[in-house]
């Protein structure tokens, strides 16, 4: 099966070029692509020096934006398998044949790279991990499917979901979002074991300022999603 | 309401009236955006020149004082106003976020018929 890699980078001019030598490394057999979302710094300078293959947005988009415009991308290619990968150093690609298996042998519709199914690898912090559980709470609440990592950006989708997702894909902090989005469309939703590491260079997109208010934001985003999708999905 | 205030109103509401519509034909609003503030802006007049309207309203639905039933209005009005508004730039971005993407994508493409027409490398740059 034909499989891409989405991997979004704003302002990754650092970490960029290591992520995709080892993911070069790792897994030779799928293809990917960079998506700059206008970053400030030389990420878009980087990917063309080395070759690599980049999307580059005339205007940030923010991160939903830059996924599904790698979504859009896979859709029009004819990729069976999307896989979400950050730019920023976290994921490590040796799990990459881990997430597209259930996908490859049908178990799957979506698969969701965790931390939280071994606790192996870097944990967060702990104020982060009550969150995350409370948002996987939530969304058993809305949903009925428990997924335990879902702020993972690491996660995988078959055809059916990579045309879902090219129509409709949530903006501000999509993670969440996306879980409840598949889940309400009967997607298959599997988590598998990863670990991930912290981030090697620059510093992470959502500081622990804006925390309280992010949670705030997801649970209401999510909320107001259940509701509007009752009819789409039932 | 005293003569005074009546002049005063009388006067502001013809005024913003004539403002909006230099501003409409200026701005070059399109007309089904411009209809609302010439519409608005005509009951202000209406309202300043027969100011028992509002006194009428008010005792018809059980306000007690008229000024009241000004502001309710009014505010109810422009809630909605801000309300379509709010829909409407969510739209625009939305098209504007559609229009980015397939834009990018169509510029990757260009970019990889480039390479392979420059036999830069038709195979896969890592």
């Amino acid at each position: 099966m034909k499989v891409l890699m989405i991997i979004p980078a704003y302002n990754e001019a650092e970490n960029i070029a290591a992520v995709i030598r080892h993911l070069a490394a790792e897994a030779p057999e799928v293809d990917y692509v960079v998506v700059n979302d206008c970053s400030k710094d030389s990420t878009a300078a980087v990917c063309k020096e080395n070759g690599f293959h980049l999307i580059s947005l005339p205007i940030n988009l923010g991160i939903g934006g830059g996924v599904q415009t790698g979504y859009l991308y896979a859709l029009e290619k004819g990729y069976d398998i999307a896989v979400q990968f950050d730019g920023d150093g976290q994921h490590d690609a040796a799990y990459i044949k881990d997430l597209i298996a259930p996908i490859e042998s049908g178990q799957a519709d979506v698969v969701i790279g965790s931390r939280f199914v071994e606790n192996k690898g870097f944990q967060s912090s702990a104020a982060r991990r009550f969150g995350i559980r409370f948002l996987s709470g939530l969304i058993k609440l809305l949903c009925g499917v428990r997924v335990r990592d879902v702020t993972s950006g690491m996660r995988a989708v078959n055809r059916g979901m990579i045309e879902k997702f090219a129509q409709n894909y949530a903006q501000d902090y999509p993670e969440p979002e996306a879980i409840l989005f598949s889940a309400l469309a009967h997607a298959r939703i599997m988590e598998v074991p990863v670990q991930m590491r912290e981030r090697q260079g620059g510093t992470s997109s959502i500081n622990l300022v804006r925390s309280m208010y992010y949670m705030v934001k997801v649970s209401i985003a999510l909320m107001v999603a259940r509701v509007s999708m009752r009819g789409e999905c039932g | 309401m005293s003569w005074m205030l009546r002049v005063i109103l009388v006067l502001t509401s013809v005024m913003t009236c004539f403002w909006i519509l230099r501003k409409i034909r200026k701005s070059q609003v399109r007309i089904e955006d411009s209809v609302f503030w010439l519409l608005f802006s005509l009951g202000l007049i209406l309202l300043s020149l027969f100011p028992q309207l509002a006194s009428w309203a008010a005792n018809l639905i059980g306000v007690v004082s008229p000024v009241n039933f000004v502001f309710l209005s009014i505010i109810f009005v422009l809630m909605l106003k801000l309300f379509l508004l709010s829909i409407k730039t969510s739209q625009q971005e939305h098209k504007l976020q559609s229009f980015v993407q397939n834009y990018a994508i169509r510029e990757k493409e260009k970019e990889d018929f480039h390479k392979m027409e420059t036999g830069g490398g038709a195979g896969r740059p890592y």
